[in-house]
């Protein structure tokens, strides 16, 4: 029992640093800009969530109710795809509530606030929720939002003020998580703006998301709490992902194929109510829903992909302001965004280990990031695959570890060109590939199929190839200390992965590679924080992307596999959109790696898999 | 608060839109309540005239549709129902001794200045029209014909007491919501009070306006 008690102590703690995350990693009241003096209602108390009339707002919903959500074509084909059985997949079991879903869970909540202790000015709202153990901290010091390269988490980031009688909070930051756990997705670029407003003992909550990717409009949803006389006790809700179905393989995903959800008409049906109403849609946000009558047509029309082809309608959180930018991602180790690809830096007393040196473009400026870092010389270079805006900066930054002091030792025999720069490692086929395309600086010391391992300024440095994934070269790296994954182009937040098949790319060795990463990663609360992953290009994220990232590649496999299966040909396959509910999310029409592109070689890896081994 | 509003219908749709004889959802119903909303007989009340009787305070603000909000005089707010062409008249004053006893009973306004900050934005309040600022505006409203408080035949008594706290919120982008939190109190017919929170959502102009008697005639 002491263990358990142990136990919840750590999680408790580690969920409120988690939550109380911000740039600096400042908390409230303990150096925090002092902000300005607020006050307004007072929210402390214990609440429970009020049914309304209606029984609508509890946390899950039926199947295929979607209705009253201004949801788009993309979300209701996810939302279609999706079988309540996802939730056995090992990262959906113990999912976090993103907010304003946060609110409906049939349970209790905790609001207090946090006081400066010396000036007694409130800095911050905490919302407890005991479902799910949710901790949400409301600053109310005035600081920023983190930068959008920062990681999400399912509370998200959010600030307050008052508005007369109302605190209005924003929350920013938020993880991919539900508007209705029956499948309606909320995106991870979502900004949720919710308004409490206090009467005696309830608390009314209007709650507007605004989701470029998964809404035609902001969705707007009143709730209200009830404060109770008497704290309920019983707070923890711990989540172990420990349930598991034997036998299953792990690139499993369910899912229903488009069309083919044999629930679709269920709800309706049993209810006597109109499909086309069910289906949701901004049609079924106001009032003329009621004059919504069913004919086959439109029902049909939105159980499958039509309209434009859309792209990604979520921000590049990438800063492309001709700056590198960094980010301190856990302990010694930095993520230097800005110049194409990721690069990732640890540094300690031997010196500097650089994963990527990116497109080149701004080498110099990596080069004074990285000694603002360490003033030790960089005396490693690891290059995840060997693509230009992973490897273009090799040169110079390997140029930048000179380090006269070890020409000529031991050192320098056992590390190709150590003293006259850094040693860049990669897999042998990023060395052969760089040679071949004639790119400057490859790799001088390649593995082939162990990982290459390295303890280095205190800590375990791992790479480990992953064959025939972006390319037949990849690598992903793990600083084991810091606990700190660099998964280079097999795992990006901007768009779908650039499977280099022309290179010995697959999508199978792609999925592969992510279940690799997720066999690796720990979070610390229901999908959250713990083990860090720097991606070859967007932001900072946790297992909890990777796993949607995997997840959305395994139900677009299962989609061009059927269509491949049914005798289609590329062109079939492409007219039948099988990306179109992660179009609005990843898509490209334009540039170097297009929808098209990648489904193309979804198809063609599928069709003629790359050769096993190397 | 003045101008046109439309109704957020929202994840309710099954019960607002389409309600169904027997499927209460959460409301509190009573045994009695029971009985009677299981014997509900829309073309009973057509043919008694009673097609209004879902479109009574405590209803009509859940009916999906639009509101007209003008200021009758200083003091006296009138709200106008485009669904069941229904009139809801918020007074300031003492409300008129003699007024008959209709669907939409006897409302007393006040503002509600007890959760307010320093210096609220949206209300400009006092005893009706102008004068200081901050709250909500609360609204007791008795004295009503029994009716519906759901448009599947859950009753409430000529006993019940509304209370309503409408709210004015505004985004940063300028869409202003009307939020509108109400609590029916009705012993003959609940097991305890019934909450309910609806929203409305501005309008530029009269657009959606759709006056039609109850029951969409």
């Amino acid at each position: 029992m002491r263990r358990l008690h142990l136990f919840v102590v750590v999680v408790l703690v580690s969920v409120a640093a988690l939550a109380a995350q911000t740039p600096t990693g400042v908390g409230p009241g303990q150096g925090a800009p002092l902000g300005p003096m607020v006050s307004g209602p007072d929210f402390s108390g214990s609440w429970r969530p009020q049914q309304l009339v209606t029984e609508s707002q509890t946390a899950a919903g039926d199947l295929v109710d979607f209705g009253g959500i201004p949801l788009n074509d993309a979300a209701r084909l996810y939302a279609l795809s999706w079988p309540a059985s996802r939730q056995t997949v090992k990262q959906h079991q113990c999912m976090g509530y993103v907010t304003p879903y946060f609110w409906y869970a049939p349970a209790n909540y905790r609001i207090w606030e946090e006081r400066d202790q010396f000036t007694q000015r409130l800095t911050a709202w905490r919302f407890y929720g005991q479902i799910a153990q949710g901790d949400r901290t409301v600053y109310m010091d005035g600081r920023p939002h983190p930068p959008a390269y920062a990681p999400h988490t399912f509370a998200g980031f959010s600030t307050g003020e008052y508005e007369g009688n109302t605190l209005t909070v924003t929350t920013t930051h938020l993880k991919r998580g539900w508007i209705k756990a029956n499948g309606v997705p909320q995106s991870d670029a979502a900004t949720v703006v919710e308004h409490y407003i206090r009467h005696g003992d309830v608390i009314t909550m209007l709650a507007v998301i605004d989701d470029p990717v998964y809404l035609s409009e902001p969705l707007s949803k009143a709730s209200m709490l009830v404060r109770m006389e008497k704290d309920p006790d019983a707070w923890l809700y711990p989540c172990d992902d420990s349930e598991q179905i034997l036998g299953r393989k792990n690139d499993t995903v369910p899912n229903h194929l488009f069309g083919q959800n044999p629930y679709a008409r269920e709800y309706a049906g049993k209810r006597k109510l109109p499909v086309v109403a069910a289906l949701g849609g901004v049609d079924t946000v106001y009032p003329q829903v009621i004059g919504l009558r069913d004919d086959e047509a439109t029902v049909k029309a939105r159980m499958m992909p039509s309209g434009p082809a859309a792209v990604s309608r979520a921000p590049d959180p990438t800063p492309n302001d001709g700056q590198i930018h960094v980010f301190r991602v856990a302990d010694n180790v930095y993520m230097l965004a800005g110049d194409g690809a990721n690069i990732a830096v640890q540094v300690g007393p031997q010196g500097a280990l650089v994963v990527d040196t990116g497109a080149g473009k701004l080498s110099d400026k990596v080069i004074e990031s990285i000694k603002t870092l360490s003033a030790k010389p960089i005396q490693f270079i690891v290059n995840t695959s060997f693509h230009a805006d992973h490897t273009g900066g090799n040169q110079k930054v390997a140029a930048a570890g000179a380090d006269p002091s070890v020409t000529g030792s031991f050192f320098s025999m056992q590390f190709q060109g150590a003293g006259a720069g850094a040693t860049i490692i990669s897999q042998l086929n990023t060395q052969v590939r760089m040679l071949a395309n004639k790119l400057a600086a490859p790799p001088t010391d390649t593995f082939v199929e162990d990982r290459r391992r390295k303890f280095y300024n205190g800590e375990a440095v791992e790479a480990f190839p992953q064959p025939n994934a972006i390319t037949d070269g990849d690598s992903v790296v793990h600083f084991r200390r810091a606990d700190v994954i660099v998964a280079g182009d097999v795992f990006t937040t901007t768009q779908y992965p650039f499977i280099d098949t022309a290179n010995g790319g697959s999508i199978q060795g792609e999925i592969q590679a992510l279940n690799f990463i997720l066999d690796r990663t720990v979070y610390v609360h229901d999908e959250d924080g713990g083990t860090l992953i720097i991606p070859g290009h967007g932001r900072v994220t946790d297992e909890w992307e990777v796993a949607e990232y995997r997840d959305m590649l395994v139900i677009i496999r299962d989609r061009v596999q059927a269509l491949i299966k049914s005798g289609a040909t590329l062109q079939q396959a492409l007219a039948a959109r099988p990306t179109f509910d992660y179009d609005v999310r990843y898509g490209a029409t334009t540039g170097a790696w297009t929808t098209d592109k990648f489904v193309e070689a979804v198809y063609t890896s599928l069709k003629t898999p790359p050769k096993a081994g190397r | 608060m003045t101008g046109y509003w439309v109704s957020v219908v929202g994840e309710d749709w099954r019960w607002r839109a389409f309600p169904q004889k027997g499927d209460y959802g959460a409301v509190p119903v009573n045994a009695a309540a029971r009985r009677i909303a299981d014997a509900w007989d829309p073309a009973k009340d057509a043919a008694a005239g009673d097609d209004c009787k879902a479109y009574a305070a405590p209803s009509v603000m859940r009916i999906p549709g639009r509101l007209h909000v003008t200021w009758q005089d200083n003091q006296t707010l009138k709200i106008e129902t485009d669904a069941g062409k229904q009139t809801r008249l918020l007074y300031f004053s003492t409300p008129p001794a003699a007024q008959a006893v209709d669907w939409q009973g006897s409302s007393k306004a006040d503002w509600d200045l007890g959760n307010a900050g320093a210096g609220g934005l949206f209300f400009g309040g006092g005893g009706g029209r102008g004068g200081p600022q901050g709250g909500s505006l609360k609204v007791v409203t008795t004295k009503m014909r029994p009716g519906y408080v759901t448009r599947n035949g859950v009753p409430y008594s000529e006993n019940a007491t509304l209370t309503e706290y409408y709210d004015l919120v505004k985004e940063k982008n300028g869409t202003q919501y009307l939020v509108l939190t109400s609590m029916l109190d009705d012993p003959a017919y609940m097991s305890q009070p019934m909450w309910t929170a609806v929203h409305f959502r501005k309008q530029a102009d009269a657009g959606g306006w759709n006056p039609a008697g109850c029951g969409g005639k």
